[in-house]
């Protein structure tokens, strides 16, 4: 497992071209073959970037979490990079999400913002796993560093079935789900899987990125124990 | 407002804010880059040293 996840990252430049050609011809889709929604109009197409945006942010922090309880069975760095690489894509496609609902919430609901269920554990996702980074980079002895960074991922995860959750149990405006036509699941269904490329691409990149700072900052501290 | 502005809006924003963060992992590659090529530097003046 530690050698696969040692190799993965040099597919991650293909993942994320493949990614990002993916999503261009998703606009095709998006602007073409998916068909005009009768109540919302065009501004619904804003919904096949909002949706694969914040499954993929909540799918990130689940491999934080999982990350995490790993790095605290086995105590071994890659788990601690792995979680932060997880953490950071997450944190941009999930901000990416909050940005897309507001824009398309404006023209549906007639506002920017409002605090609802939905939005409200959302934003506080977004806010916890700021804070995660933000945990990341203070100064710390490398081993108890990683093993906080573990614990707050594992925590800050109980937000994320909430926000899973929260448009069915306590949501006001925001629907728990849309009814689609074939052609709309057809595109949003090209969507994810584009964003699923792009998402694998950044975060094995981001990986590679954890891993090698790990291994020269090693280097560099068995440089200064040599020289005494 | 045109109806497919706000799309555009979106766009936009999706693609805005991936290109700058994969920016600024390109920098932060960089300068790992240039740490490597440092390390490297001074562990062959080591060698050479010996």
């Amino acid at each position: 497992m530690r050698n696969f996840l040692e190799k993965a990252p040099c597919a991650a430049p293909w993942l994320a071209l493949a990614g990002g050609l993916a999503l261009a011809a998703c606009q095709w889709l998006i602007f073409v073959y998916a068909p005009v929604e009768s109540t919302m109009g065009p501004p619904q197409k804003i919904f096949y970037l909002h949706l694969p945006l914040a499954w993929w942010g909540l799918i990130s922090f689940f491999v934080v979490f999982l990350s995490g309880i790993a790095y605290i069975y086995s105590r071994k760095p890659v788990w601690d990079a792995l979680s932060g690489a997880a953490a950071e894509v997450g944190l941009v496609l999930a901000v990416l999400a909050v940005l897309t609902g507001s824009i398309w919430a404006r023209h549906s609901w007639g506002l920017w913002w409002t605090w609802d269920a939905r939005l409200t554990t959302a934003l506080v996702m977004c806010f916890v796993y700021a804070g995660y980074l933000i945990v990341r980079g203070l100064d710390m002895q490398p081993g108890r560093k990683a093993l906080v960074c573990a614990v707050v991922g594992i925590v800050a995860f109980l937000d994320v079935p909430l926000v899973f959750l929260s448009a069915r149990l306590w949501s006001y405006i925001h629907p728990p789900s849309i009814s689609l036509e074939p052609e709309m699941k057809l595109t949003v269904a090209a969507c994810t899987g584009a964003f699923a490329l792009l998402w694998a691409g950044l975060t094995l990149f981001r990986f590679k990125l954890a891993l090698d700072a790990q291994r020269l900052d090693q280097s560099a501290m068995e440089r200064l124990m040599r020289r005494g | 407002m045109n109806s497919y502005e706000w799309i555009m809006y979106a766009g936009i924003a999706v693609w805005a804010g991936l290109g700058l963060y994969i920016f600024t992992l390109a920098r932060r590659q960089s300068a790992l880059s240039r740490r490597i090529a440092q390390m490297t530097r001074l562990a062959d003046e080591e060698a050479a040293e010996r």
